[in-house]
């Protein structure tokens, strides 16, 4: 499930939606607003076989099922566990920073292996790699913090290991990206672990009520449909000329610029400090405490638009079909293999109405803004929390 | 855990307490999915499958899963989609990881789904008129969301669904259920009672067999037994079976048959045809 | 990927007018089989199956090993069946095709899930030793009806196998060579035999036995029964194909039965004969094990 299937558009069409796209306004083909998305119904808990499930579809008719399914399991102790603990020093965990407020006890972090993350995709092997790259971006956003992995934490014998089965299960219409981002979202604000009764490091045993059983994401007790704490969620953001677009078509994404996967975090708990410098070099944005939210920047990813792929237009200049290109070509021009090079000419500068594909890397200043408006107060990254917090999930 | 058949000699009651020759409850929709060709959803007791159809339609490159029911040994010959003149049924299935009761992540290459993939396929080869549409393809991906029994069954339902879906013409539906023997085959006892409709417990203690028939005639066009069973006792599962199924074909008629007449009321069938220019009965 | 060619539209209604007078082109009757043959190789558990002209290979083998985990009681018990290209120029290496996996699926279902080898007594120590059979399945030449004569070689191959002779002293394993203690056979439950029916035309009314690699090719549908003597079911597999009537596939078992328990005595009759061959001493053979000596083990 590469991002860069195949589009059926014409170097005319493509140059048609590009220049609608760029309008101040944009205008996009299904009328949406630049930061708007996809209407969607979404409900969870439908599978009563799983800790957690939810299911999404949106009005263009892609559909995604997520089911959350938890099992104990032996944490393996390292050799030097005890020589860090009692040194209190964080651990280290593979491409995942430690927040600082645990650094004084290591002893609750996890490790990524602790969770698997498998996505399907219909009528694509599941070692391609395209499905691979979706897997990871999704895991990479739940496991960009350590806090996701340390809500696993049984004791320091045991943890959960949790298993997220993401399917998609109509055809791909579109990137599915930011369904399956969704879609996991909710499957794990509705997902529940058996009620812990056990104490201490003895073997765990659980209260088998399950109507006791809390939420992997804890909810505010004064308040039972009120979420602390929101796992992320990852936006695909496009830029086309100056126009910043969220939730691309896939006939939008043919003629992105550049396209983005951001992946957000909301933690509401009180504003904390948050280490610079990750593994990916990635600045993180929190905007202090108070009221709302406190969203923060966990991984961007560029996804390789399609637009690169698809055919340039021929100018009329360079057409031989106009008469215009007999100049350069030889007697009996026309062959194919003589049209070629006028076509790379005309490729290096922009003529008005013909298609050319959007070669070399983004600017840093769109790249900026890209971001930037998605975790600006006001949003759409709130708006889309704001959704999804509409959503049953209990 | 073994099943405890001797509580059944006494109610005649089963584990679920059903009585023999009872269906569990099913479940089924069609027209779940808006961009799909055909779609469908179907519940038999606690397995869940859906179904989404695409085509016919031009088939494309080859992708690795999916088997298709031409060409092969099982097949009714014909070649690849390309050149054949029947159109190709191209069956994927899904097994989601959480469909069991323990995790289990079967990949695309297990035997046993490649198996399912091609009884699928050829099973409904011979049922939809694929000699209308040459050179063309017809994809099917069935998603078992949860399973509890009677899987292979409950796919063939949802596939039968999908495709009246899809409007793909075909002789008549196939539908299937499973059958099974109250003893085991080590007990030659003769007073063993057929049973219908096998959940998961029953399937692993209990002799049965899967049972697809075409329409209501007796005709069976998948007949799959995974079991060790005295040959005495295949007449009466096989009869309890094909009752099931026609019992089956009852329920997804009356699905398909409420969802037109809804189609009617909402005007989203041509105008002209009115609910009494369609006979439903 | 390359296919095989396919038989021509006139090859096709040739054949297929015949049947519906009852006429085969090598003139057999609906129910009759092609001549089966059985030889063994020199080694044990080598079974050499020809089935007209139809060839298929088994070959058994033991191995020491670890038990599974989740199974520390049970030994190790698995059938590989390789399609070469030498059978068929559409048979690939390494790339199973539908027919592999069907055939494959149904040996498994047919001899492993029924029982019929003793998969406990290949158990030596509880979760640290058991023995690992393997059987491979070579199909030389492909003539049709692949899957009887798989389940034949593999039966008869196990059958005949030997396995090394073990003994436990005292928390002690000793697993004898063939020169210090004469091989003992598996532990076999019972003997189950595929039986392929091939049905033909559109309402699938016409039903043969044994059908050639051209009357496979343009069969409607086919039903695989698997049945030991004792007229158990060891498996059905009618995987999709023409629609048959329930009555006529309960006869079908019926004739199944018949010619599985056929099929049992060929067996039987092939392993006595073979084991007179080998016990070249008659009597003396029971009481010497330097007789019994088998080379190659």
């Amino acid at each position: 499930m590469a991002s860069s299937q195949h589009v059926l558009l014409s170097p005319a069409e493509l140059s048609y939606l590009h220049s609608s796209l760029s309008l101040t306004p944009p205008i996009r083909p299904d009328g949406r607003s630049p930061t708007q998305y996809r209407p969607l119904s979404a409900e969870t808990g439908i599978l009563p076989g799983t800790n957690g499930s939810a299911r999404i579809c949106f009005a263009d008719g892609t559909e995604a099922i997520v089911g959350v399914k938890a099992e104990v399991e032996k944490t393996k102790r390292r050799w030097d566990d005890d020589a860090i603990y009692s040194e209190n020093q964080p651990t280290e965990g593979e491409g995942q920073q430690q927040p600082g407020r645990d650094g004084d006890n290591g002893e609750e972090s996890g490790s990524s292996e602790w969770v698997e993350l498998t996505v399907e995709i219909p009528g694509y092997r599941d070692d391609d790699s395209g499905t691979i790259f979706l897997g990871q971006m999704l895991s990479e956003a739940l496991l960009a913090d350590g806090g996701f992995v340390r809500k696993l934490r049984i004791n320091r014998r045991f943890h959960w290991r949790l298993y997220l089965d993401i399917l998609l299960i109509s055809p791909p219409l579109s990137y599915p990206l930011p369904l399956l981002s969704l879609t996991t979202h909710l499957a794990l604000l509705a997902t529940r672990l058996p009620k812990l009764k056990s104490e201490g490091d003895e073997d765990p045993f659980f209260d088998d009520d399950w109507a006791a059983a809390p939420y992997l994401y804890p909810r505010d007790p004064s308040n039972k449909q009120k979420v602390v704490e929101r796992p992320p969620v990852t936006l695909l953001v496009m830029a086309v000329g100056g126009n910043i677009i969220f939730d691309p078509s896939k006939e939008e994404l043919a003629v992105a610029d550049v396209a983005l996967a951001v992946s957000i975090g909301d933690d509401a708990s009180t504003a904390q400090q948050i280490q610079g410098g990750d593994k990916m070099d990635v600045d993180s944005f929190s905007h202090g405490s108070g009221s709302g939210r406190n969203l923060k920047l966990l991984s961007i990813r560029t996804v390789d638009p399609p637009s690169r792929l698809t055919p340039p237009g021929v100018a009329n200049a360079a057409n031989s079909a106009y008469g215009h290109a007999q100049v350069v070509s030889s007697a009996g021009a026309g062959g194919n293999s003589q049209k070629m090079p006028e076509a790379r000419q005309t490729e290096s500068e922009a003529v008005e109405g013909v298609w050319k594909p959007p070669r070399g890397g983004a600017k840093a200043i769109v790249m900026g803004a890209l971001v930037q408006k998605v975790l600006i107060r006001g949003g759409v990254a709130d708006e889309v929390l704001d959704a999804l917090e509409g959503v049953d999930t209990s | 855990m073994p099943l405890d058949t001797s509580t059944y000699g006494l109610a005649l009651l089963r584990v679920d307490g059903r009585r023999w020759n009872e269906l569990r409850r099913i479940y089924a929709q069609i027209r779940t999915q808006a961009a799909a060709d055909g779609s469908s959803y179907l519940e038999m007791g606690h397995t869940k499958v859906m179904c989404v159809v695409t085509g016919p339609s031009e088939p494309g490159p080859r992708r690795g899963a999916g088997i298709s029911s031409a060409g092969g040994a099982g097949g009714g010959g014909g070649g690849a989609g390309g050149q054949s003149k029947d159109a190709e049924v191209v069956v994927n299935i899904v097994i989601a990881g959480f469909s069991s009761v323990d995790r289990k992540r079967r990949g695309r290459s297990d035997k046993r789904t490649l198996e399912m993939q091609s009884t699928l396929a050829n099973t409904l080869a011979a049922t939809l008129h694929t000699h209308l549409f040459p050179h063309s393809q017809i994809t099917i991906s069935l998603h078992v969301l949860s399973q509890d029994g009677s899987l292979l069954a409950a796919l063939i339902n949802a596939a039968t669904l999908a495709c009246v879906d899809a409007g793909i013409p075909m002789t008549d539906y196939v539908t299937a259920c499973t059958a099974g023997s109250t003893s085991t085959y080590a007990a030659n006892d003769e007073g063993a009672d057929p049973l219908l409709d096998l959940n998961h417990q029953e399937e692993q203690e209990l002799p049965g067999l899967t049972v697809a028939t075409l329409g209501e005639s007796d005709r069976v066009v998948a007949l799959v037994c995974e079991s060790r069973v005295q040959i005495s006792r295949l007449e009466g599962m096989l009869a309890v079976g094909v009752d099931g199924c026609k019992q089956v074909r009852e329920i997804l008629d009356q699905v398909i048959k409420a969802q037109g007449q809804k189609m009617i009321l909402e005007g989203t069938v041509d105008k002209g045809t009115g609910l009494n220019d369609m006979d439903l009965d | 990927m390359p296919r095989e060619a396919e038989p021509s539209l006139n090859e096709r209604q040739f054949v297929l007018q015949a049947l519906q007078d009852s006429i085969r082109l090598d003139g057999r009757e609906l129910d009759q089989y092609r001549p089966l043959e059985l030889t063994f190789g020199d080694q044990y558990g080598v079974a050499d199956v020809t089935l007209g002209k139809t060839r298929v290979l088994a070959k058994a083998s033991a191995e020491l090993t670890v038990p599974y985990a989740d199974r520390p009681l049970d030994g190790i018990f698995n059938i590989a069946t390789e399609l070469s290209p030498m059978t068929s120029p559409a048979f690939e290496v390494n790339r199973p095709t539908e027919t592999e996996v069907l055939i494959s699926r149904l040996l498994e279902k047919t001899v492993r899930r029924s029982g019929a080898l003793d998969t406990e007594s290949l158990c030596l120590v509880a979760g640290q030793k058991c023995w690992s059979i393997r059987v491979d399945v070579h199909v030389l030449s492909h003539d049709g009806n692949l899957i009887d004569a798989a389940c034949f070689a593999v039966v008869a191959a196990l059958r005949h196998f030997r396995k090394p002779d073990t003994s436990m002293e005292g928390g002690v394993l000793t697993v004898y060579t063939p020169a210090e203690r004469e091989p003992v056979p598996l532990s076999w439950l019972h003997s189950p035999f595929c039986v392929t029916w091939s049905f033909f035309g559109e309402e699938g009314d016409i039903a043969l036995l044994d059908a050639t690699w051209m009357e496979e090719q343009v069969r409607s549908g086919s039903c695989t029964i698997s049945l030991n003597k004792h007229g158990e079911i060891c498996q059905i597999a009618k995987l999709g194909g023409v629609p048959v009537e329930a009555v006529s596939l309960l006869q079908c078992t019926n004739v199944a039965l018949i010619k599985a328990k056929d099929m049992s005595s060929k067996l039987d009759k092939w392993l006595a004969e073979d084991a007179k061959r080998r016990d070249k001493g008659g009597l003396l053979a029971e009481l010497s094990a330097e007789n019994d000596r088998v080379p190659d083990i």
